[in-house]
């Protein structure tokens, strides 16, 4: 019975069931709470240190490599997202059926595919940068063991028609050649960096934390190209192949004014998709004619010019003031011995005997009338009027013998070849030999004769362009070489030759055009005589009243009966310097031939 | 007369006297307001990181479908230039009779010369 005032007792077992169930619960939160302020306070930093870290993941951004122009902004070159198709062997279950079905599809040997698969390799590649479309079918077979991941692939849209211009890079996207190396780190841009918390399921976290240093894309390049006119330009050489039986052909297409090269060809041509596996460099090379394609002629290339020359030694002589175009030279013969009694030795070699092409008697020539007919010994005869240092000073003055400072991989300087005390020297780099130039050498020192007498630096890209405008490419050279007036003078004479002399295969019906053929034969492997092998020749400017364009073309090793520059180069000369003039608009403004 | 306290009433129940202020409750609505408004805001501060979560997944959703675009853009520019080589077109314009600019002749037209005569048109009365 319950007495007022006085609190009831709870019975003794169940007051300390309760306590004992009390205590439990107190000890059980005290614990709860020391493991919380463990957490939370002591090991904060700590802990979260460690789920960052799992959580954290950082991924490399690779920029997007520059594109490749022509001038009209038709693409030469650019990257795509493709698929790299990889093996994890140890879950490959069936090697040898799995390599024959994705062998067959990749165009992968099965025996080699096989070998990888059963590797101990945690990793294998099984074909990189295989096109999305293939890549799906290949995935599509779902194969244990067969994954993709994605990687930039380069690309050549035209084909093989600018690769002589692009060059090519490497499977890792590494310039190679041409523009691709020359200008690798401009078109390579600068790679980035993602930080982000992601979960276990590899999907990014939001509100995670997050760091982004985005790529800075390359710079694309705007070149001075034309792509239709480079493809005619390819088509001619590749026909002049065909048709001389030569082991090459290559030309150059400058625009006189501003040194920019319309077109660089070359034939046999390459396709630069499908050239990866191979070393630009020859060196070792298994089929050196396949390696040889690689290499650029137009600017890598030298050989001795032949009467190609003869348009600096008359035009050196013309600015010296030492003869005018009616300038009269007596007794030229069809031979001229410089050395006493070698034109009599049956010495191979024995050098010092230069002879005309065609037989004539001696007779007396105007400058005029020996350049149009392109007789050795009137050069000569003029060359000697001018004395051999003031011709080495003009030929070093039309750009030979040092690289024109063209944007490309590895040109060429070229070579004179006045040693001391030689006797023949002189004569011999009158005509063309004793000297070797690029083609691209001789087509800019034409284009000076075409520009007033003013040499341009050639160059192939025009522009570069970055995510926020375009950039200007540095400023060209230019030099005054000879006097416009002299240039007039060159450039009727070279109009001479194509209307009267050796230079007709030359004509471009509707302008009139000035050029100069060239046939010089081979040196042997030695280098002490000379082949029947010829490199063939014929570089020329048009409109010959204001010259727009350039064009030079080299034919190598034609067959005997075309192996004159007339006719195996000039026509070739014409077919590509038509093509030009109609590209840029130019309005004819000659006879018809 | 002095004060004496009440005295204590007969412990009935726990009862207890209470006295002065004390004889109303206390009012429960401040505190059952405050309850109210920091559930809302708590359920609001997991209802806007939700709406937030879920827009930045959106939002990476939107940004992979963007790159995805991009890369399918870059095929098909690749796809143009292609087809625009005039390695590819002109076989076949060669196919279809058609010339290339370059294959025509150009025409000079001396302006000195008169005209031939093409044609005589009789006029009468009635034609004109």
């Amino acid at each position: 019975m319950a007495v007022p005032g006085v609190r009831p007792k709870i019975s003794h077992p169940g007051r300390a069931r309760m306590a004992l169930i009390g205590f439990v619960v107190v000890a059980a939160w005290l614990g709860m709470g020391y493991r919380l302020f463990e957490i939370q306070v002591v090991r904060a930093d700590e802990l979260a240190e460690k789920g960052l870290s799992q959580r954290l993941v950082t991924r490399e951004m690779a920029p997007q490599r520059g594109k490749i122009y022509d001038r009209k902004g038709n693409l030469l070159a650019m990257t795509v997202e493709s698929q790299s198709i990889f093996a994890v062997p140890d879950q490959v279950t069936e090697p040898l059926w799995v390599a024959q079905q994705i062998g067959g599809l990749l165009g992968v040997d099965p025996d080699t595919l096989h070998e990888r698969l059963r590797s101990d390799l945690d990793f294998v590649y099984i074909k990189r940068q295989v096109e999305g479309v293939l890549a799906e079918e290949v995935l599509g077979q779902e194969m244990k063991g067969i994954f993709a991941h994605p990687e930039p692939s380069r690309v050549y849209p035209a084909g093989s028609v600018a690769a002589h211009v692009t060059g090519f890079v490497n499977i890792d996207g590494d310039g190679q050649e041409g523009l691709e190396l020359v200008y690798d780190s401009e078109l390579r841009g600068r790679p980035g960096y993602a930080e982000y918390e992601r979960d276990v399921a590899g999907r990014v976290i939001p509100q995670g934390y997050t760091n982004i240093v985005p790529a800075i894309p390359g710079m694309d390049l705007v070149t001075t190209i034309d792509l239709p006119l480079q493809y005619q330009a390819q088509e001619s050489c590749l026909d002049a192949v065909d048709r001389t039986g030569a082991e090459s052909c290559w030309a150059v297409v400058l625009e006189v004014e501003t040194g920019e090269i319309l077109a660089m060809v070359g034939a046999p041509v390459f396709d630069p998709d499908t050239r990866q596996t191979l070393d630009a460099s020859c060196d070792g090379a298994e089929d050196p004619n396949a390696c040889r394609m690689f290499t650029n002629f137009v600017i890598r290339g030298i050989y001795e010019p032949g009467s190609t020359q003869k348009m600096i030694t008359f035009a050196a002589a013309l600015e010296e003031g030492q003869v005018n175009v009616g300038t009269l030279i007596p007794d030229v013969d069809d031979e001229l011995e410089v050395l006493e009694g070698a034109c009599d030795s049956s010495d191979d070699e024995q050098w010092g005997c230069y002879e005309d092409f065609d037989a004539h008697e001696k007779t007396d020539m105007t400058v005029a009338e020996i350049f149009t007919r392109s007789s050795n010994v009137g050069t000569i005869k003029v060359a000697e009027k001018l004395g051999q240092p003031k011709l080495i000073e003009y030929i070093e003055k039309f750009g030979f013998g040092e690289q024109t400072g063209v944007d490309y991989t590895v040109e060429a300087p070229g070579m004179l070849r006045f040693d001391p005390g030689c006797q023949t020297c002189m004569a011999s780099a009158a005509i063309g030999y004793s000297v070797a130039v690029t083609p691209l050498q001789m087509a800019a020192a034409y284009a000076a004769i075409g520009n007033d007498g003013v040499w341009t630096t050639p160059h192939i890209v025009r522009s570069q362009v970055d995510g926020q405008g375009e950039t200007e490419v540095a400023g060209v050279e230019t030099r005054q070489v000879v006097s416009s007036s002299t240039s007039l003078l060159m450039r009727e004479l070279l109009a001479r030759v194509v209307e009267e002399g050796t230079g007709h295969g030359g004509a471009v019906e509707g302008y009139r055009v000035g050029g100069k053929t060239g046939t010089a034969n081979k040196l042997s492997e030695d280098g002490k005589t000379y082949t029947d092998e010829t490199r063939a020749s014929f570089v020329g400017l048009a409109p010959i009243n204001d010259p727009k364009v350039v064009v030079a073309v080299v034919v190598d090793a034609p067959d005997h009966e075309y192996r004159t520059g007339g006719l195996s180069a000039a026509p070739v000369f014409s077919e590509i310097m038509e093509q030009a003039l109609h590209r840029l608009g130019v309005s004819p403004d000659g006879e018809q031939r | 007369m002095t004060v004496q306290p009440v005295g204590r009433p007969a412990s009935s129940e726990g009862l207890r006297v209470v006295k002065g202020k004390r004889l109303r409750r206390p009012s429960l609505a401040p505190w059952v307001i405050m309850v109210i408004i920091a559930v809302a805001a708590f359920l609001g501060l997991g209802f806007a990181r939700i709406s937030l979560d879920r827009s930045a997944f959106e939002l990476a959703e939107l940004n992979k479908a963007i790159d995805e675009q991009a890369a399918l853009n870059e095929q098909l520019r690749l796809e143009v230039a292609r087809l625009e080589n005039p390695a590819r077109i002109a076989p076949l314009a060669d196919e279809m009779g058609l010339v290339i600019p370059g294959e025509t002749n150009p025409l000079l037209v001396n302006l000195d010369v008169p005209s031939p005569v093409v044609a005589e048109v009789e006029r009468d009365g009635a034609n004109q």
